[in-house]
C-alpha cells in the first residue's frame, strides 16, 4: 500500500516527477534514514521548528532588549562611546514621573479586567449553555465578526460612538435629553470602554471553552436535589468555569497594560499609560532608548509576577471550592 | 537518472540555490538603491500625488514615500541606520537641522545639482539659518506656525487674541495641545525667550524657567482635553467639536479652513514661533542621484508649490506659487501684518540644552 502511493507520488502519468526523484535520490535517503533513525531523532527533528520559533521570534528580542537596557545610550551618536551602565534602570525608581504611570496602568488594567469579565461572563455562558450545540458555532461566528478588523479600526469605532458629535449624544440631543454633548471622549471611561472592547474576545473564548464542557447533568442533579440557580451557578458553573476565568483574565490584564495606540487614541491628559511612556524614550529625538527598554523589561516582569500569583490564588481557591 | 550517484552539477545547484538563500536579505536590502527608485521619509501630502504621477511617468523613477509625523522620529530612525541609511531624502524643520548635522546624519545641499533653485523665494533660500558650519543642507518646502485655532461659533475673534483661553475656566475641558511645543509658548507667554538662547551661559536660570512653564501646564492640566501629537488629531477633535480652542501646527488648521470648517487660527499678541521644512539629502543617500532630480522636479514650477500648499495647508516657500490659490486658499494659509509681528522663527542655537530640560518636565506634565 505504501509502496503503490510512493510510486503514485513518484510518477505523473508515468514520467517520474520531482518528488520521485527526491525520494529515489541518495543523499536525500542518506539525511532522512539518520535523521528519522530512532524516536529521539524524530522528536528533535518535529521539535526544532516550534522551538526555532520560540528562540528567534519570541525570546530573542526580549533577550535583545535586556541586553539594550544596560547601553549607556542608543542610537549611538557622534562623539558618544558605548559601554555597560545600570543606570536606566534606577531611574525608575528615582522619580515619581514614572511609577505613577506605571502604578496607574497596573490598577487600571486589574480593573479593566474585573470589568471585561462581569460583562463577557453572561455572553460567554448563554452562548455555552443555552445556544442549541448546533448553532453554537453560528453564534460564536457572529460574536467574532467586529473582530475581523484591526485594533485601530476599532479603536476609532469607539470615537465614532462616543465622539462629540458621535452617535450617542447625537441620539441624546435629537431627544432633547441633553442641551451640550456630554463629553465622553478623552477620558478614563472612553479609554476604558475602548479596551474592554478590543480585549472581550480573549476573554469570552476561554470562558466559552470551559463553560462548554461542564456537564448538563451536574445542573440538573442538584436541582433535584433542591439547589435553586443561584445556588448552582455558585456551586457548580462557577468554580468548575475556574480555568476559562483564570486563563481570560490573565490574557486581558497582559494585553491591557501593553495598549499604545488605543490610550494614544482615546485617552485624555489624566490617563496616560505606562505603554506611552515607554514610546516617549524611542520616539523623541534623543539616544534614550535604553532607558525605554529598561522600563519595558520592569513592565515585563511586573505583569508576569501579577500574572504567577494570580494563578497561584485561582489555582488555591480552586481546591478549596472544588 | 534515479539512481545517479552525487554529481557535481548537483553539489553545484545545491551550492547556489543555498547561496541565493542566504544573500535574499542583502538582495532585499540592495533593493532600497535600486537605480529607479528614490526613497523619501515626509509628512502627509507634502508631496503631491499629482506631482509623484507626473515625476515618475516622466523619469521612470519610483517615489517610495514614507509617511512621518514628527522630527524625532526621522531622527531616531535614521541614527538606528547610521552608516546604511535606506532613506534618501528626510523632512527636517529649519531649527532642528544642527542636531541632524552634529550626528552626521544629513549631507549638505549642492545647490549647483539644482537648476531651478532660484525659483524659491529668497527670504527662505538666503535665510542666515539656512547655512551651519559653511554649508546649505536642505531645500526650504513650506513654512507654517505654531497657532492658536479655535471654533469661530463658539470663540470670538477678539477673545482668540490672547493664549489666556487656553487657560480660562470657560473653555475647560474645550481645549487640546501638542505638550512638546507648548512649553516654548508658555515660556513666550511667561515672559521668556522661548528659544532659551538668552539663558545659554546660565543654566540655572534655564532650568528654572522651564521649571516654572512645567508647573504653569501642571496648574492647567485639568484644561486641556487631549495632548496630541499629529496634526490629523486636532483637525478630528475640531470636526467633531471635541474642542473649541487648540494649540497647532498653521498646516492642520489652514486644511479646516479651506474645506469650509468654521475654524479661525491665529498669532496671539503674546507671541509665536514660526518654522520652515525643508526637504535634506539623508549622509550616504543610497539613491543621491534620484534624490536630487526629485528635488530639481519639485522646484520646476510655481504651480508644484501651491499644490503642496493647497495638500498640506502650508505656506509654499516657491516665488509665485500664490498666484495659483484661491482667495480662501490664500486666507487659509497667511496671517495679518499685526499677527506677523508677534511671530518669531524657532532658533537652534540653545536646543541640546532646551530639550535637555523640556522633554523630561514633559514626561513629569504627562504623569502629574
Amino acid at each position: 500500500m505504501l509502496s503503490d502511493m510512493k510510486n503514485q507520488t513518484a510518477t505523473t502519468h508515468g514520467a517520474i516527477n520531482f518528488w520521485g526523484r527526491l525520494v529515489n535520490n541518495k543523499v536525500y535517503l542518506i539525511i532522512t534514514n539518520t535523521l528519522l533513525a530512532t524516536n529521539k531523532s524524530r522528536f528533535f527533528i518535529l521539535a526544532s521548528l516550534p522551538v526555532f520559533w520560540a528562540l528567534f521570534a519570541h525570546l530573542g528580542p526580549i533577550l535583545k532588549m535586556i541586553d539594550l537596557s544596560f547601553y549607556n545610550a542608543y542610537p549611538l551618536t557622534i562623539g558618544k562611546e558605548m559601554h555597560y551602565t545600570t543606570d536606566n534602570w534606577t531611574h525608575f525608581f528615582k522619580s515619581s514621573v514614572f511609577y505613577i504611570p506605571f502604578l496607574r496602568t497596573i490598577i487600571f488594567s486589574a480593573i479593566l479586567t474585573i470589568v471585561t469579565l462581569i460583562l463577557v461572563y453572561p455572553v460567554a455562558y448563554f452562548l455555552a449553555r443555552h445556544v442549541p450545540k448546533n448553532k453554537q458555532m453560528l453564534y460564536m461566528m457572529l460574536v467574532l465578526i467586529p473582530f475581523w478588523v484591526g485594533e485601530i479600526v476599532r479603536t476609532y469605532a469607539i470615537m465614532i460612538l462616543l465622539g462629540n458629535k458621535g452617535l450617542i449624544n447625537m441620539v441624546l440631543r435629537y431627544f432633547d435629553l441633553i442641551d451640550r454633548p456630554i463629553p465622553f471622549m478623552y477620558t478614563n471611561f472612553s479609554l476604558g470602554m475602548g479596551i474592554v472592547y478590543l480585549t472581550s474576545l480573549f476573554m469570552l473564548l476561554p470562558l466559552y471553552s470551559a463553560l462548554e464542557k461542564i456537564p448538563h447533568s451536574l445542573g440538573e442533579a442538584a436541582s433535584d436535589l433542591g439547589a435553586g440557580a443561584w445556588k448552582r451557578f455558585l456551586r457548580i458553573t462557577l468554580p468548575l468555569s475556574k480555568d476559562g476565568i483564570a486563563s481570560g483574565c490573565i490574557l486581558v490584564f497582559l494585553m491591557s497594560t501593553g495598549f499604545y495606540a488605543t490610550p494614544v487614541i482615546l485617552g485624555g491628559t489624566s490617563s496616560t499609560m505606562f505603554a506611552e511612556t515607554i514610546a516617549g524614550f524611542f520616539h523623541v529625538a534623543a539616544d534614550r532608548w535604553p532607558v525605554g527598554a529598561a522600563f519595558s523589561v520592569i513592565m515585563l516582569l511586573s505583569t508576569l509576577t501579577i500574572s504567577a500569583i494570580f494563578l497561584k490564588l485561582m489555582g488555591r481557591g480552586s481546591k478549596g471550592l472544588l | 537518472m534515479l539512481n545517479k550517484d552525487i554529481s557535481r552539477r548537483n553539489i553545484l545547484k545545491t551550492t547556489v540555490a543555498a547561496s541565493a538563500v542566504l544573500a535574499a536579505p542583502s538582495v532585499w536590502s540592495s533593493a532600497f538603491a535600486e537605480e529607479q527608485v528614490v526613497n523619501i521619509w515626509t509628512y502627509a501630502n507634502f508631496i503631491p500625488k499629482d506631482f509623484v504621477k507626473e515625476f515618475q511617468n516622466e523619469t521612470g523613477i519610483r517615489i517610495r514615500n514614507r509617511l512621518v509625523y514628527a522630527q524625532g522620529k526621522q531622527f531616531n530612525l535614521l541614527s538606528a541606520e547610521a552608516g546604511k541609511t535606506t532613506v534618501d531624502i528626510v523632512t527636517i524643520a529649519g531649527h532642528r537641522y544642527r542636531q541632524f548635522i552634529d550626528s552626521e546624519l544629513i549631507a549638505p545641499v549642492d545647490v549647483n545639482r539644482l537648476k531651478n533653485w532660484s525659483n524659491l523665494n529668497k527670504v527662505y533660500s538666503d535665510a542666515d539659518w539656512t547655512v551651519v558650519n559653511g554649508h546649505k543642507w536642505g531645500v526650504p518646502i513650506l513654512s507654517g506656525a505654531e497657532v492658536m485655532a479655535y471654533n469661530t461659533n463658539e470663540v470670538s475673534a477678539d477673545e482668540a487674541r490672547s493664549w489666556d483661553i487656553m487657560f480660562n475656566e470657560k473653555y475647560a475641558g474645550r481645549s487640546a495641545l501638542i505638550l512638546q511645543d507648548m512649553f516654548s509658548i508658555i515660556m513666550l507667554y511667561l515672559g521668556y525667550d522661548g528659544n532659551m538662547i538668552k539663558y545659554m551661559d546660565d543654566p540655572v536660570k534655564a532650568a528654572a524657567i522651564v521649571n516654572e512653564a512645567r508647573d504653569f501646564l501642571i496648574k492647567h492640566k485639568g484644561k486641556a482635553r487631549k495632548y496630541y501629537d499629529a496634526g490629523a488629531e486636532i483637525q478630528q477633535m475640531f470636526i467633531n467639536e471635541d474642542i473649541v480652542v487648540g494649540h497647532a501646527w498653521s498646516g492642520s488648521i489652514s486644511k479646516l479652513i479651506m474645506d469650509g470648517l468654521d475654524v479661525a487660527m491665529t498669532i496671539p499678541k503674546e507671541g509665536s514661533y514660526g518654522f520652515v521644512y525643508n526637504l535634506n539629502v539623508a549622509n550616504n543617500a543610497p539613491n543621491a542621484d534620484n534624490a536630487y532630480k526629485l528635488l530639481d522636479a519639485l522646484l520646476a514650477r510655481p504651480e508644484i508649490g501651491a499644490h503642496m500648499t493647497k495638500e498640506s495647508g502650508f505656506i509654499s516657500t516657491f516665488n509665485g506659487a500664490a498666484k495659483y490659490l484661491t482667495d480662501l486658499e490664500k486666507k487659509a494659509a497667511s496671517f495679518t501684518e499685526e499677527e506677523l509681528q508677534n511671530l518669531q522663527f524657532f532658533r537652534a542655537d540653545a536646543n541640546k540644552m532646551k530639550y535637555d530640560l523640556v522633554d523630561p518636565a514633559v514626561e513629569i506634565v504627562k504623569a502629574a
